[in-house]
Order: C-alpha cells, then sequence, then structure tokens
C-alpha cells in the first residue's frame, strides 16, 4: 500500500513536470499563434494521420488540422452542471430516441450523481446524443476519430507512441483487462506527448463519428463487405493488422448505436483553433 | 420558434390525454399553405421528429425533420454520386410507390432522399437529381444538410457510413419506414428485396 502510494506521489510530481513544461512549450507556440487554449484543453497543432482503415484510394496520411482537445474526460461533476443547466438531459426527463434505459444508472438521482459517481471520475452511462449536446452546450463539439485516434498514438515520451514498446504493452494490457467495477479519477494517469490524460486505461470514449467505422465481424480478415448490406463505393481496407488495440476500438465504435449508455464509455470535447 | 414553458406542458398534457398510440396528425399544411409548427414534446418518446437537425430541400426551403411528420415515409440516405447501390435502392423506392394503390400514393405515403454527401449536394445538385431521375415533384422530397446533422440522422436511423478519399461514401443500405409520428417502424436492408412485406405494412398504416 505505501508502495503504491509513494509511487503514485513521485508520479504526480513527474506529471507537474511535465504539465509546466507542456504549458511552457504551448506557451511559446501560443505567442506565435497569438491564442490561448481554453481552460482545461491543450493545442494540438497542425498533423498527419495515419488512418487504420482506409479505401485503397485513400492517401496513407491524412494532414490534421490543429484543434483544442480536452486534457481528461468529462467528469460526473461536469455533466452535473449540465444536467442542471438542461432539464431535459436529466436521468427522469431524457427522450428514450436520445439514450437507452442505462442512461445514467450508476447516478443516485437526477441532480445527485451520489457515492457511486464522485465529481472527479469521468462521467459514464451516457449516449453520444448526450454527449454531443453536452459539448455543444460548451462551445465545444465532440472529436472525430481521427482527431483521437491521432493523439491517441502517442506515448508520454513520444509523438509516434507506435514506437514506444513499453508504451504500446501498457495499452494492450488495459484492452485485455476486464473493466474494474469502480472507475478512478480523471487525471491519474500520465500526460501524453501532447498533455492529454486518460486516452487510455480509464474508458473508452465517444467520437462525433463514431458510426462512420465500418467493420463487420472480424475486422481484421475483413477486406470487403456484404455487397448487400454495405455499399462498397469506398471499400475500406486496414493499414496495421499489429495494432490491436486500435481493432479493438474501431470493432467496439462499429458496436455501438448513438441512444446506448455504457458503464465504462464515457467522452471528452475538442474545439476548432 | 419557441413555446412558452406552459404551452408545452398544455402540449404534453394532450399527448398524455391522446395517448401515444392513436394521434392525429402533428403538423399539417392548411390551404392557405401555412404550416403549424408543434413542439417537440408532441411527438413519442422515440420519434425521430423530435430532432432539431435543420434540412434543405431540392427547393432551397429550411425544414426540420418534424416537417415530414403527418404521413407515413419511406425515408433513404443517399448521395448523388453514388455509382453503386443508391440508384437501385431509389429504384427500390419507386418499386414501393408502384405497389400502392393510387388513393395511398397521394398525399398519405410521402418518400424522403437524404444526402450523405454535405460537401456536393447542394440544393441545385438534388434538384438536378430529381429531373434526370423524373422523380415525381408530389410526395417526394429531397433534402440535403450539414456534416453535423447527416451524422446525427445516419445515427438515429443506425446508419454506418464512410467517405473515402475519391469522393464515395460507403454506406449501409437501408429503407426506413416511419410512422405519421415518426417513429421507425420498419428496417428494409438490402438491395432489390422483396417489397411485399413493406408494402403491406404502409398500406396498413396508411388505413389506420
Amino acid at each position: 500500500m505505501w508502495t503504491h502510494f509513494h509511487r503514485s506521489a513521485q508520479l504526480k510530481i513527474w506529471e507537474l513536470i511535465l504539465i509546466s513544461a507542456v504549458i511552457g512549450l504551448t506557451g511559446v507556440e501560443n505567442e506565435g499563434f497569438g491564442q490561448t487554449p481554453p481552460a482545461g484543453m491543450v493545442l494540438i497543432p497542425d498533423g498527419v494521420y495515419r488512418p487504420l482503415f482506409r479505401a485503397e484510394s485513400d492517401p496513407k496520411e491524412v494532414p490534421a488540422k490543429a484543434f483544442y482537445l480536452d486534457i481528461l474526460p468529462v467528469t460526473n461533476g461536469g455533466f452535473l452542471e449540465f444536467v442542471r443547466a438542461n432539464p431535459r438531459w436529466r436521468r427522469s426527463r431524457v427522450k428514450r430516441l436520445f439514450a437507452d434505459e442505462s442512461y445514467l444508472k450508476n447516478w443516485a438521482d437526477d441532480l445527485d450523481p451520489g457515492t457511486n459517481a464522485p465529481a472527479n471520475v469521468p462521467v459514464t452511462q451516457v449516449s453520444w446524443f448526450a454527449a454531443k449536446a453536452y459539448a455543444q452546450w460548451n462551445g465545444k463539439r465532440l472529436v472525430s476519430v481521427a482527431e483521437w485516434e491521432y493523439v491517441a498514438s502517442a506515448s508520454p515520451a513520444r509523438q509516434d507512441g507506435e514506437n514506444d514498446i513499453e508504451f504500446t504493452r501498457q495499452v494492450r494490457e488495459w484492452y485485455t483487462t476486464p473493466a474494474p467495477a469502480r472507475l478512478s479519477a480523471a487525471g491519474l494517469g500520465r500526460s501524453n506527448f501532447w498533455g492529454v490524460k486518460d486516452l487510455h486505461g480509464l474508458i473508452w470514449e465517444w467520437v462525433a463519428d463514431f458510426n462512420t467505422a465500418m467493420v463487420t465481424g472480424d475486422a481484421r480478415g475483413d477486406n470487403g463487405f456484404d455487397r448487400q448490406l454495405f455499399c462498397g463505393g469506398g471499400s475500406q481496407g486496414a493499414k496495421d493488422v499489429q495494432n490491436y488495440p486500435a481493432f479493438m476500438r474501431y470493432g467496439f465504435r462499429s458496436s455501438l448505436k448513438a441512444d446506448y449508455c455504457v458503464h465504462n464509455l464515457g467522452f471528452r470535447c475538442a474545439k476548432d483553433l | 420558434m419557441r413555446l412558452a414553458p406552459n404551452a408545452a406542458l398544455f402540449n404534453i398534457a394532450i399527448a398524455i390525454l391522446a395517448g401515444c398510440a392513436n394521434q392525429p396528425s402533428r403538423m399539417a399544411a392548411d390551404t392557405s399553405g401555412r404550416v403549424t409548427i408543434v413542439a417537440p414534446a408532441a411527438f413519442p418518446e422515440k420519434s425521430l421528429y423530435q430532432s432539431e437537425s435543420t434540412w434543405t430541400t431540392d427547393q432551397g426551403k429550411e425544414i426540420k425533420l418534424s416537417a415530414l411528420a403527418g404521413r407515413t415515409q419511406v425515408v433513404v440516405m443517399f448521395f448523388v454520386h453514388c455509382q453503386f447501390a443508391c440508384p437501385i435502392v431509389v429504384n427500390d423506392m419507386e418499386r414501393i410507390e408502384a405497389a400502392l394503390p393510387a388513393e395511398i400514393q397521394h398525399g398519405v405515403v410521402g418518400f424522403t432522399l437524404v444526402s450523405f454527401d454535405a460537401k456536393r449536394d447542394t440544393p441545385q445538385a438534388l434538384a438536378e437529381y430529381r429531373r434526370t431521375r423524373r422523380l415525381p415533384a408530389k410526395n417526394w422530397t429531397l433534402m440535403c444538410g450539414r456534416p453535423d446533422d447527416v451524422l446525427e440522422l445516419a445515427a438515429l436511423l443506425g446508419l454506418k457510413f464512410k467517405e473515402s478519399a475519391n469522393g464515395q461514401f460507403a454506406h449501409s443500405t437501408v429503407i426506413t419506414i416511419l410512422n405519421a409520428q415518426g417513429e421507425i417502424v420498419l428496417q428494409q436492408t438490402g438491395l432489390n428485396q422483396d417489397i411485399r412485406e413493406t408494402v403491406r405494412l404502409i398500406r396498413q398504416l396508411a388505413s389506420n
């Protein structure tokens, strides 16, 4: 127990240094851009995204435009403010079209997250519609698949986390570990290269275009769709069949419906510059 | 367009009194062409017409999904430049229309095409599509919207789609039947399917 505390304390100090370094860095960049990220967000500069799934005619690399991203997933505390301000998103009032019966089921009441959903823990059991409404209310938007995957591919030390063996091992480990009954607080994980936390290891996250993941069956061998069910106008092929966690994410996204509220599925927001 | 809270409550009360199964049409164009818009609260829990997304028709008219209320709708998402599935799905819709008795074709059933392609499918492109496909001016609605609203409608209909770099969309091929209140009553998946069950259901909905 002691070593655990000790280690996490050490980690926190290390994180503080890292955060200050990142803030310092973005601060320098921002002078160039003349923009400061909104509170709780970091600037993700222009970059190149290599999509996992693409049609043969698609380019291997897609330029990703700079945007702001929430450092942490949205918490129960943050979501409480949203439902306070928007009564139609309270558990007892939400329309079944926009959220299934599991919507905020872990909360004690409409305006009381209760002991099962502490304020600093990521909000889960929210539908895509609810996440989207939260983002809009905040003047933000949901992050896209491409943006999410681009940022999440960075390890603590490097932008191209796929070449960081320790990082890929840890990520794989999380994806093969069952979700714990109680989620930890947001922000305890290490910051990645961009200063973003908890992309892996805590929850799964909604993305704006979750319904663009065209995966059927075992995606790794899936080089075509049933022509009857899908128009193969852009038939999709996978870039890297070794990237197991990414396949799991694509598979998971493709199994979702927008009204689903899942116990370990939350979200974070993005914002245009 | 906002209703005062007490008016919205009144609508809920009406909906409760009327019961969900047997609601009168919620929206109708009267003889003067004016349209009555009702609060989202008037629609059932699972009605797509609660969506606040906005769309532009091929005639350049701005509408909400609730503008489709009041009649059975045969809804398909498509895109003009589709070289494979969409022409067949539109053909399937025409087969459904042709299989309906004349008295049902007119006014009781609508056929709605919504574009995936927010970039290229402008109202003009849709109008051109209506001309070249010779889609009837009556009963057929063609519309396009912003990317965000396209994503939302696809999500509401449970459809998946993905744009590739060459401007084609991989997409689910699904014909959705909405009842007059905007609830999904049937989804027919695939191309060139047997339409008899779909037609039977539409006739049943139309005669209610």
